[in-house]
């Protein structure tokens, strides 16, 4: 275990001053390398080996990484040193502002807790290594690296393969199109259906129209005339209007006005004129327009 | 059919057909013209045979219980230049460890992915999943329903597998190299 984890580990920190005499030892700066070079991997004592920082595909795989450097085995892991060199790993990710995943963390507090769990002294009925379920867990893992490995190489090769009518499966956007060959009754064809897809997708909004004629305001007209002409003939009235709005307006409150009785409808025959009389109930207009102030407050 | 006649014939539907031929396919389409089974596998063995020399730009194989037709390796980078395209884009290591983990254990989901790899591997196995080297095949009943992935046939092609069994087992390989210590 290396007790000076707190002083921080800064590009080019010595960190280790008792190993000066090895220069090479000094340099624990994190090295990105893509290939560990396993001649850099024999373990100094002193120091701890130096913190690469390879391509770790998950912290399995750096703990796996970790075990090999160490030349310890997987069965037998030193649980206290490894957690050590994987917090190192972590701080040099830090200090080069790589995101570190949430996964790498896990690991490091599941290492921790082992550690911890190690310094304790084990009870008679334990049985089991605390370190058992990590071991499976790499040794699963390291099968799986093993296989990726023979399909990595099995790749390098293979996908320099070529195969007839090659040239239909690249994808379209890297063909170049060639306007001079473009179909412009395809083109034409691709605009309508994208249309018609946007059309669908986007429906014309719902329009409410302003209130233009109120029922009550058409009730109080026909039944003002009624009262003054004494006879009203509708139909041709409502012909006259050429605003359906009003027509239906008027029409509801002529139907409103006979319901209530303040006027009479009379029709001869089918279809013929209906006429409008004064009936027996007298409105009271005072009212009215109360109750339609009321009800424009309502809306506002 | 006559063996001149057959050899042709292979080398023709092999050159036009966009995936493995399978003898199976092959033997129906042309019963009436009397091709066999072991006909037709004793010419194509003899074609790839012919065809495996330095001076042949074609190369038959197998791949997905099937035969095809393919260029060889060492001549990507002169048809790369000729057609005008790039290199394929190599297989992460995060995906190959995925497609190894499907391979070797499918059908198999996500989180048993994640759990194997102790990585979250839900972006690589959508990229498998364009490249169609895996495929969604149903869903596990158990909370969640989470999706079944297999390796597809493209996968086999691709790796040069004809069967998803053909993979050595990942047990072998690492017994060879280690034996485990003797626990304490």
């Amino acid at each position: 275990m290396r007790g000076q984890s707190g002083t921080g580990t800064g590009a080019g920190t010595n960190r280790h001053p008792e190993a000066g005499a090895d220069p090479e030892a000094l340099d624990v700066r994190p090295v990105i390398l893509t290939r560990v070079n396993e001649e850099q991997l024999l373990v100094d004592e002193a120091t701890g080996p130096p913190v690469e920082l390879g391509v770790f595909s998950g912290p399995l795989d750096l703990l796996l990484h970790l075990i090999r450097q160490n030349e310890v085995s997987i069965y037998d892991i030193p649980i206290a040193t490894i957690c050590d060199q994987f917090h190192a790993h972590l701080e040099a990710m830090h200090e080069l502002d790589l995101e570190v995943a949430g996964e790498f963390l896990w690991m490091a507090s599941w290492l921790l807790a082992l550690k911890s769990r190690l310094l304790l002294p084990r009870h008679e009925d334990e049985q089991e290594d605390p370190r058992q379920e990590l071991v499976e867990r790499l040794l699963e893992y390291r099968r799986v690296k093993e296989l990726a490995a023979i399909l990595y190489e099995k790749d390098v090769v293979r996908r320099c393969l070529w195969t007839p009518g090659f040239d239909a499966e690249l994808p379209p956007g890297e063909t170049e199109l060639d306007w001079e060959e473009v179909d412009l009754r395809l083109l034409a064809k691709a605009y309508l259906e994208v249309m018609e897809r946007f059309a669908v997708a986007h429906p014309p909004p719902l329009q409410l129209m302003p209130l233009r004629f109120r029922v009550h305001d058409k009730m109080r007209e026909i039944y003002e005339r009624v009262r003054g002409e004494g006879l009203l003939a509708l139909l041709r009235d409502l012909h006259r209007r050429p605003d359906v709005d009003e027509v239906v307006a008027l029409f509801v409150a002529t139907l409103e006005l006979v319901r209530l009785g303040a006027v009479c409808a009379e029709q001869g025959r089918q279809f013929a004129e209906i006429y409008l009389r004064p009936g027996p109930l007298e409105l009271d207009l005072e009212r009215l327009a109360r109750l339609d102030r009321e009800e424009a407050g309502d809306g506002a | 059919m006559e063996r001149e006649l057959l050899g042709a014939l292979i080398e023709a539907i092999l050159l036009t057909a966009r995936g493995p031929v399978t003898t199976e396919a092959v033997v129906e389409a042309l019963a009436e013209d009397g091709v066999t089974a072991e006909e037709f596998n004793s010419a194509v063995e003899a074609i790839a045979v012919s065809w495996d020399r330095a001076d042949s730009g074609v190369r038959f194989e197998r791949a997905a219980g099937g035969w095809r037709c393919v260029t060889p390796p060492e001549l990507d980078p002169y048809l790369r230049a000729f057609h005008g395209v790039a290199a394929r884009q190599r297989l992460s290591q995060a995906a190959l460890e995925v497609l190894a983990i499907v391979a070797h254990r499918q059908p198999v989901t996500v989180p048993e992915i994640n759990f194997i790899r102790g990585a979250n591997s839900s972006a690589v196995v959508r990229t498998l999943l364009d490249r169609s080297l895996v495929r969604v095949a149903g869903r596990k009943k158990v909370v969640g329903k989470p999706f079944l992935y297999r390796t597809t046939k493209e996968f086999l092609v691709h790796f040069g597998l004809d069967r998803p069994e053909d993979l050595p087992d990942p047990e072998e390989l690492v017994a060879s190299e280690e034996e485990p210590a003797p626990a304490d």
